[in-house]
């Protein structure tokens, strides 16, 4: 990934239906099954699935800490677009995030971006240019890291 | 108030600790015992990195340990590669519980 890009973007072509990709991404009920990794289970708190309406997302720790998703979808057109203002803590707050849709026969072409607002993205990156020649540090606490997810 | 994280890893020697520390949790001991500096300025380091939430002290019978808090460092480090992984993760768990899905609607179709 270009580290100058403010824009996470993922695209995926699922081997399934609009209607089903859309009900599996937008469902409550859905969403608990994959919206956490393996071994860790996401308690919907909130999700109104309209404009305005709020979502939230907790997902426990194996270590007693827990991580939150929660925001505010802005925008929802049925079978094409799904818009969203999110936080993400502890880790990453004032996001926005985009979920595109669009169907080729049985299959979905998806396209999903999260947005880092541009000023807190340039005092990130000035930060991190404290962070040069830390690269060992940085393995080990991305092997740490990787353990609490998947512990 | 709470430290800001940059200003606690802004310092070259608060750095090294935090590396020690990523290997294991150390006594406050162990951790002062590695640098030329005098204690009381260990542990005023120490007393920054844990205002920061950089590490929690673990108070274990006399000894007291040093333990990094990672998901505070998350942010500082290529939070954005992170933050891409993570969501690479989390579709990947999507498009297989969709196949799961699927799967489950042929079955019930025949």
């Amino acid at each position: 990934m270009n580290s100058n890009d403010k824009t996470v973007t993922i695209q995926r072509t699922f081997d399934a239906p609009i209607a089903l990709v859309w009900s599996a991404w937008t469902q409550p009920e859905h969403i608990a099954n994959w919206w956490s990794p393996k071994g860790i289970t996401t308690q919907i708190v909130a999700h109104d699935f309209k404009v305005g309406g709020h979502w939230k997302f907790v997902m426990p720790m194996p270590n007693g800490q827990e991580f939150t998703a929660e925001g505010v979808y802005t925008e929802i057109v049925e079978h094409e677009k799904i818009v969203s203002k999110a936080d993400f803590k502890p880790m990453t707050e004032g996001v926005e995030i985009h979920a595109l849709f669009q169907a080729e026969g049985a299959q979905t072409h998806f396209t999903f971006q999260v947005m880092h607002p541009t000023v807190e993205y340039r005092i990130q990156q000035e930060k991190m240019g404290i962070l040069n020649g830390w690269g060992s540090v940085f393995d080990r606490l991305d092997n740490l890291l990787q353990e609490g997810v998947s512990s | 108030m709470r430290r800001d994280v940059y200003q606690a890893i802004a310092d070259p020697v608060r750095r090294d600790i935090i590396d020690l520390l990523s290997k294991k949790p150390l006594t406050v001991n162990a951790v002062a015992v590695k640098f030329a500096i005098s204690r009381p300025a260990i542990s005023k380091h120490l007393k920054i990195l844990h205002e920061s939430g950089l590490i929690e002290f673990d108070q274990r019978g006399r000894e007291r340990y040093c333990q990094i808090q990672t998901q505070h460092l998350i942010p500082a480090f290529l939070w954005l590669e992170q933050h891409k992984k993570q969501w690479e993760e989390r579709i990947d768990s999507f498009e297989s519980y969709l196949n799961q899905l699927k799967s489950q609607q042929n079955e019930q179709q025949r």
